[in-house]
């Protein structure tokens, strides 16, 4: 195959830093023609669930003042999100030499967002770990997290599941 | 005016003269006369269909808040049409919401210095002490978030602990780079379990024991224990839960000095509030009224927050709206009493069992939790705890359906986000605008945490509460 192949993959946070190596094998030797985009995807789902947001409330307790507290926790969002993607990237950086990495950044659903970042960036593959959260996962009925699952279903482009078995 | 007594009176304790009360003896002996189901079914009187509809309709009003109508406005609606329907007199009305004087301050006062906490950055600094303890390690942070906020809730109320602390709680999480679902659901969770523990921890435990007669600080020596359970119980739920969802370490850890520290909170308003708990705390033992008392601290700590060079915003998040709902919400049950409806619910509930203090504290407990779930856990608290005085109980018997009944009315509500199973419409709604909001994700855990801190409180409730 000619041409650079563009990679995207998905970064829940807390995977094994050794998938880098893992991938780093699967992809082949020539990391110099791979373009790696690292995407974290924020989940809206918990602070939606805050009740401070416009959904139900709590009673007739008096709210917090609104404004400031959602713009603190976007703050924090972001913070944690960027420190997440810049610690992936040097990973990245050291396993892959001389391949080319991005970060990029949603918020949203994170199967929804994967598979849109996927359909946006015209990726040749989509990399994600099959149960980021659980740590070493055996292959075997329900190895594969709610996440996995719906980008597996929905994916444009082949998937590459990467697990660490026990 | 039976409600204009001191809480510390026994429902027992003749009341003085007054039609409301007439109308309310009347029945009370109607019911103690005849606890077979015929003699209690009539007891029911012809505006009872009328009460009980301008009710539910009200309470459908507090919930789905239609065009903004607040919580508050609502149940004042209601409470106006009931008395412009004349189930209740206007005289007595006016003499309820003035009977509650206690309870009304106790609000004033407990809003007031929970503003006053979250305006010093007390959140901040007991979160940033969590993110400390924890060093990084995701399951002694979920431990240090539950501890955190059962603090939180047992000295401020849980409504404090939900709605300052969560939020905190959640840019903590964030920062570590953490997934914040199970740290919110913790924090969301152990604000009702642990406000069982304290008067102040829960509008609802003050509620019931001033309808119900009982003193809200002699029921302490059993519900303080019963949220150390209800508390302990949750944890041990949680760290279940998320025993593989938690990473064994978290993706990212912040600088220990990017934490806020306690020296960003005023010295002297951290010991006035030091003082105020132990003040409270001599008051409460020493039977002086609760509310004067809260509301004194309250004033106390604006002043010191005055003198540490803060801007002081006195008025500002004070609960007026929780006063006018508690106080429509007294207007309307009442007028459900008077119909005889809640009589109605008590010889149903608890007609067979009224002699057996540990039977009553488990149906009023079940009953108060299905209350919640059903529409809403104050409203739901108000009703049964009329229900119960109007049931004549005897004083050990009142005593347990009061536990019971806030252990039901204040966990109940766990199982759904807000304790209601009607504000799921809520979630429907807000999907239909485009935002998405896991309640699956909440409900799942809600349905194992619930029944588990409900038993494990009602445990040492039946342990502690009833005389043997």
């Amino acid at each position: 195959m000619s041409g650079p192949r563009r990679v995207l993959v998905a970064i829940a946070g807390a995977e094994d830093p050794t998938i880098v190596a893992e991938l780093a094998g699967l992809l082949g030797s020539d990391a110099a023609s791979l373009e790696v985009t690292l995407l974290h995807v924020v989940d809206s789902g918990p602070r939606g669930l805050l009740p401070i947001g416009p959904g139900p409330r709590r009673g007739p307790w008096p709210a917090p003042r609104n404004a400031p507290i959602q713009g603190r926790l976007t703050a924090s969002e972001d913070e944690g999100a960027t420190a997440l993607l810049a610690a992936w990237h040097d990973r990245f950086a050291a396993g892959l030499p001389g391949a080319t990495i991005t970060s990029e950044l949603r918020r949203g659903e994170p199967e929804h967002e994967i598979i849109a970042a996927a359909t946006a960036s015209r990726a040749g593959t989509v990399v994600l770990a099959a149960r980021p959260r659980s740590g070493p996962t055996d292959p075997g009925p329900r190895s594969l997290g709610h996440v996995a699952r719906f980008v597996v279903d929905h994916a444009p482009v082949p998937v590459l599941l990467v697990r660490r078995s026990a | 005016m039976r409600r204009a007594a001191p809480p510390r009176q026994r429902p027992s304790t003749k009341p003085p003269e007054g039609i409301h009360l007439t109308v309310r003896a009347a029945r009370a002996r109607g019911i103690l006369a005849a606890s077979n189901e015929e003699a209690s079914i009539s007891s029911l009187t012809s505006s009872a269909p009328l009460a009980t509809v301008i009710f539910l309709v009200t309470i459908a009003l507090v919930i789905t808040r239609p065009r903004g109508l607040t919580e508050a406005r609502a149940a004042l609606l209601g409470a106006v049409v009931m008395v412009l329907a004349g189930l209740l007199p206007l005289g007595d009305a006016a003499s309820n919401v003035g009977g509650h004087w206690n309870v009304l301050l106790f609000f004033v006062g407990l809003t007031g210095a929970a503003a006053i906490a979250e305006r010093s950055g007390l959140f901040e600094a007991l979160a940033g002490t969590s993110a400390r303890l924890s060093g990084g390690s995701p399951r002694r942070l979920l431990v240090a978030v539950v501890l955190a906020g059962a603090l939180v809730a047992a000295l401020l109320s849980n409504d404090a602990a939900a709605l300052v602390l969560t939020p905190v709680v959640y840019v903590l999480v964030a920062r570590f780079g953490l997934e914040p679902l199970p740290y919110v659901l913790a924090c969301t969770f152990v604000a009702d379990a642990a406000s069982l523990a304290l008067p102040v921890s829960n509008p609802v435990n003050v509620i019931v024991s001033d309808r119900l007669g009982v003193s809200a600080v002699s029921l302490v020596p059993v519900l303080l224990p019963a949220a150390i359970a209800a508390v302990v119980a949750l944890l041990g739920c949680l760290l279940v839960i998320y025993r593989r969802q938690l990473p064994a370490a978290a993706p990212i850890l912040p600088a220990a000095d990017s934490w806020a520290s306690w020296a960003g909170v005023p010295r002297p308003l951290l010991a006035a509030f030091g003082l105020a708990v132990v003040v409270f705390a001599i008051a409460s033992a020493l039977d002086v009224p609760l509310g004067p008392t809260l509301t004194t601290a309250w004033l106390f700590l604006l002043v010191v927050e005055r003198r540490c060079g803060r801007e002081v915003a006195p008025l500002e998040g004070i609960g007026w709206s929780l006063l006018v709902f508690v106080a429509a919400m007294g207007v309307l049950v009442d007028g459900l009493s008077s119909a005889g409806v809640t009589a109605w619910l008590a010889s149903l509930v608890l007609g067979p069992v009224r002699d057996l203090p540990a039977a009553v504290m488990a149906v009023s407990a079940a009953a108060a939790a299905v209350g919640a779930n059903l529409f809403n856990n104050l409203p739901a608290a108000f009703v049964l705890a009329d229900a119960v005085h109007g049931a004549g109980l005897g004083t050990a018997s009142a005593h347990a359906a009061a536990i019971g009944t806030i252990i039901g009315a204040d966990l109940g509500p766990n199982l759904t986000p807000v304790g209601s199973v009607a504000t799921l419409l809520w979630f429907v709604l807000l999907r239909q605008r485009g935002l998405e909001v896991s309640t699956w994700s909440y409900i799942r855990v809600g349905l194992i945490v619930t029944p588990i801190t409900i038993l494990a409180a009602l445990a040492v409730g039946l342990l502690l509460g009833v005389p043997r």
